[in-house]
């Protein structure tokens, strides 16, 4: 089976006929990196070419750009660049660049040979309502916007919509994406940073705006939070998302009793990282607990957001062995 | 006294409208009534509620933030007549993220629920090294040390700190306070440090409790 045929197999719950995909849905932490080439990785080696080398099943991500060459940015980390409706009015000229994807979608012309030969998945990352208005006022401005400038919030949500949804158009010209997330980053170690309501109010209309095209177009939509999202699955699945990503152990998800409580729904992740900074028979113990999750489909176990930088190389090169061990017996079990 | 005031204000707060807020206050001091009791029974009682359903997930982080805004709102009227009137904080802390984190909401907020708790917080803000953790609390005479961490890197930044406050031989009047992400109740045992908490809202409760049992102890 090819790269691709094994993630929208898992993806529609079809059991791949070898195993499991075997990825690192995200991208590499830079620390991690640099501590694995003083031991021994190859410095040459590009950075799309980390998995393979590693193991790892290839997929290729697109994060479409959101914000133009020239725009502000932000005085310090996590700072804003707009605070209020007139703000948000002087940086509109920088925001939703209408050929900012271009080379993106240059490229995906020319992988699309490959991708329809089954070589890798393809899948793009969009800013979600939450991040995406985050990054405009700022970390902590944000947390109050949802009360100091609603209005001006919905007005941000309408206009990123209709950007992505133009964007999105041109990306279906070319191909369809295996799959989809959102970046959101909304939920943490105690649950979700806001309230059912203030969910309902801002962020459910513009998923009803831009989920259902994605849909309908058969790319399967995930939404990529952080933390303990369990008490969000029920919002998420009114506002048609299909799946979330990366299942946080540390902040408490319970992967085999949200597959219980949600036995259509996907999940990508879940695998402890913090056992990887243990030993072997930690991850083994983690696998084990995945394990009859990955029988149900609809689940790819991957690393619950990026392999710590105290990770050595070598014990990497353990988990990856097990993954696929694990990988294999979940289809021929 | 004017409870129906009070509460009044307790309400406004809890529902962030600063600006009532600080004029219930303001009429509050008008009316005659001690700032004690306006910061206590109107100001610190909201923001308990509050404090109390963030722990609970009944309101989230945007809601206590808009509700610590009322009550700095309203603090700052009754701020000289404390002074004045000689009222003391609770206790003092000083409050940082670790050296290498850049991740602040969670200390944030644990700052606000401190205040929300009548103690007086230093906050050392991001990136704080281990040696102004303790400096500072030596410098400031202040009670507690609070840590966050959100990184399995930086976590370890925690021990550091423990330990420069033993060198520093303030290890029996300071109490060492951290939390964040990646820390627990084992890891706060391990490294040696006195109280860990998971949110918010209990931190400040053990903060206070911590400044009461040091108090007593003299
Ligand atoms: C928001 C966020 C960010 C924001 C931070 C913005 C900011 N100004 O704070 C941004 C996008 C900048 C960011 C950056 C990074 N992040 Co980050 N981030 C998060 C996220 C999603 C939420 C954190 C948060 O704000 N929570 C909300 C607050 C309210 O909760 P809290 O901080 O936990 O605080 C509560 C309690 O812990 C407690 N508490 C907190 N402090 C204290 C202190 C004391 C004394 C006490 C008693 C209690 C206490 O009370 C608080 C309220 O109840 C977490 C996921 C998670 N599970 O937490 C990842 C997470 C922490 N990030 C992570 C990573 C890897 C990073 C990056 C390294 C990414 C990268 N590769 O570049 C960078 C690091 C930058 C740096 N040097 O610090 C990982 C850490 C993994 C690990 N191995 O440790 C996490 C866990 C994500 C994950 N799924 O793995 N991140």
């Amino acid at each position: 089976m090819t790269n691709r045929e094994r993630v929208q197999a898992v993806l529609s719950f079809e059991k791949p006929d070898d195993r499991l995909p075997m990825i690192e849905w995200a991208s590499w932490w830079d620390k991690t990196i640099r501590a694995w080439q003083e031991q021994g990785l190859s410095r040459e080696l590009p950075w799309h070419e980390i998995a393979p080398t590693l193991g790892l099943d290839q997929h290729i991500q697109y994060w479409l750009p959101h914000r133009g060459p020239g725009c502000p940015g932000p005085k310090f980390n996590g700072g804003p660049i707009m605070e209020d409706e007139e703000s948000y009015e002087a940086i509109l000229p920088f925001l939703y660049p209408e050929h900012g994807p271009d080379g993106q979608l240059e490229d995906m012309r020319r992988r699309k040979a490959e991708h329809d030969a089954g070589a890798y998945p393809i899948w793009f990352s969009l800013d979600g309502g939450f991040w995406f208005p985050r990054t405009l006022f700022g970390i902590e401005g944000h947390l109050y916007s949802f009360y100091d400038y609603p209005e001006l919030y919905h007005r941000i949500l309408d206009d990123l919509a209709d950007y992505q949804l133009r964007q999105m158009e041109r990306i279906y010209e070319i191909l369809t994406p295996d799959f989809m997330t959102f970046g959101e980053d909304m939920s943490y170690n105690n649950g979700p940073m806001l309230s059912e309501a203030c969910f309902d109010e801002f962020l459910l209309p513009y998923y009803k705006k831009v989920v259902p095209f994605i849909r309908e177009h058969g790319t399967k939509v995930i939404v990529d939070t952080d933390g303990d999202v369990t008490k969000m699955i029920p919002w998420l699945r009114r506002a048609g998302i299909e799946g979330v990503l990366p299942l946080e152990r540390q902040a408490g998800v319970d992967l085999p009793a949200l597959r219980e409580a949600y036995p259509d729904f996907l999940f990508i992740g879940a695998f402890d990282k913090m056992t990887m900074r243990r030993d072997a028979e930690a991850m083994r113990g983690e696998f084990e607990r995945l394990l009859p999750v990955m029988k149900t489909g609809g689940f790819i176990p991957s690393v619950d957001h990026q392999t710590p930088p105290d990770v050595p190389l070598e014990r990497y090169r353990v988990y990856v062995a097990m993954l696929e061990e694990y990988a294999s017996r979940a289809v021929r079990e | 006294m004017n409870t129906e005031l009070l509460n009044e204000i307790s309400e406004n707060l809890q529902r962030g409208k600063a600006k009532v807020v600080k004029e219930l206050v303001q009429k509050a001091v008008d009316e005659g009534i001690e700032p004690d009791a306006i910061l206590k029974e109107g100001l610190l009682s909201g923001m308990n509620v509050i404090g109390e359903k963030f722990k609970t997930n009944e309101v989230y982080v945007p809601e206590v933030l808009v509700a610590a805004r009322a009550m700095n709102m309203g603090v700052g009227v009754l701020k000289p007549l404390l002074a004045e009137a000689g009222v003391k904080a609770e206790g003092k802390v000083c409050i940082g993220t670790v050296q290498g984190d850049l991740h602040d909401i969670g200390k944030n907020l644990v700052k606000l629920m401190f205040e929300g708790k009548g103690l007086e917080v230093v906050d050392l803000g991001t990136d704080v090294s281990p040696d102004t953790f303790v400096q500072t609390a030596i410098e400031q005479n202040c009670q507690i040390i609070a840590c966050s961490a959100l990184l399995t890197t930086t976590m370890g930044v925690m021990e550091e700190v423990v330990k420069k406050a033993e060198e520093a031989g303030i290890r029996d009047k300071v109490k060492i306070m951290i939390g964040g992400a990646p820390v627990d109740e084992a890891y706060c045992k391990k490294i040696g440090a006195d109280v860990y908490t998971p949110d918010a809202a209990s931190a400040a409760d053990a903060a206070v409790e911590l400044c009461r049992s040091l108090k007593a102890a003299g």
